[in-house]
């Protein structure tokens, strides 16, 4: 397969990005959970990571809504074939922070601090502020070829 | 029992998958009946189907909105894009089916603009809480005329 047919416009793009708003309340862990799945799998997340990811979207689902600054969850997903990021927010200022302890278990620590590679807060446009999180993962590796092309066959 | 959620996607034909995931997880929290729920599924996905093939041209890419609200035996969907809206297309690679079939599926359908100019298709469908309903099973009603999708028992 030539360069030129691997990049046609067919060929499902690594990187992809999503708007999620969801009211809170029995939506939300269903709904973000789906979506960061499906973007994940689009992005040839590797299962384990996959894994993690749901674990962020529980500990999100459960805390994130009552942290937002007007009670909906708000995530900006960005994927990419490296890994995702996600923003949570506008939280009401103190937000980030907040979610971030509040997601601690006993004998774990913080589950977004320890499953993330990279946790931080910044404020937003709108007062608040939001939670970012980055989850490194490399390509399944199954999944780095092209189908067709000469390394697959 | 309200509860909403709004999804924004690149205008892909791959995206499509997502839009349909993030309504099965609202159907499900929601309890809508998986006959009435493949329906809607349906329904949707020829709305943004019309968007990846025909709202924007080859060589740009915009966004495909999408938002849902459940009020209690009512959900409404909005599909949205940025595109110059609704207008015959002879050169049409599809059937003409997609509009047809989308009206057939929903108790009610409108086409227009949202006030911020965007085209606007608004499906409305009468859900069928945990159990039957919807066009596809045996013995569906004919949609229109007010009657509920899921009516068929």
């Amino acid at each position: 397969m030539s360069a030129e047919a691997a990049d046609a416009p067919h060929a499902p793009a690594k990187t992809n990005s999503a708007l999620l708003r969801i009211a809170g309340g029995p939506l939300v862990a269903p709904v973000l959970t789906r979506v960061v799945a499906m973007m994940l799998a689009r992005a040839d997340c590797p299962v384990d990571r996959l894994d993690d990811a749901m674990l962020i979207c529980d500990a999100l689902s459960a805390h994130a809504p009552a942290l937002a600054a007007d009670g909906n969850l708000a995530v900006t997903i960005l994927t990419d074939g490296g890994g995702m990021t996600l923003r949570i927010g506008a939280l009401r200022p103190g937000g980030g922070e907040r979610l971030r302890r509040a997601s601690t278990l006993p004998g774990v620590g913080s589950v977004l601090e320890s499953i993330a590679d990279e946790l931080r807060v910044e404020a937003s446009a709108e007062d608040g502020e939001e939670l970012i999180l980055d989850l490194h993962f490399a390509a399944a590796e199954g999944d780095r070829q092209p189908a067709g092309s000469p390394e697959s066959r | 029992m309200t509860a909403n959620m709004e999804l924004a996607l690149p205008a892909r034909a791959e995206n499509i998958a997502i839009v349909r995931h993030a309504l099965g997880a609202l159907g499900d929290a929601c309890g809508v009946g998986e006959p009435a729920l493949s329906d809607i599924r349906l329904a949707v996905t020829e709305a943004c189907t019309n968007v990846v093939i025909h709202a924007y041209a080859a060589d740009q890419e915009g966004p495909l909105e999408v938002s849902a609200t459940v009020a209690g035996e009512k959900l409404t969907v909005i599909v949205k894009d940025h595109g110059p809206g609704i207008t015959p297309r002879p050169d049409s690679p599809g059937l003409g089916l997609g509009l047809p079939l989308i009206a057939s599926l929903a108790d009610a359908v409108s086409l227009g603009h949202d006030e911020q100019g965007r085209t606007a298709v608004r499906m409305d469908f009468s859900i069928a809480r945990g159990g039957e309903g919807g066009h596809g099973g045996e013995g569906g009603g004919e949609g229109g005329g007010g009657e509920p999708a899921g009516a068929a028992l």
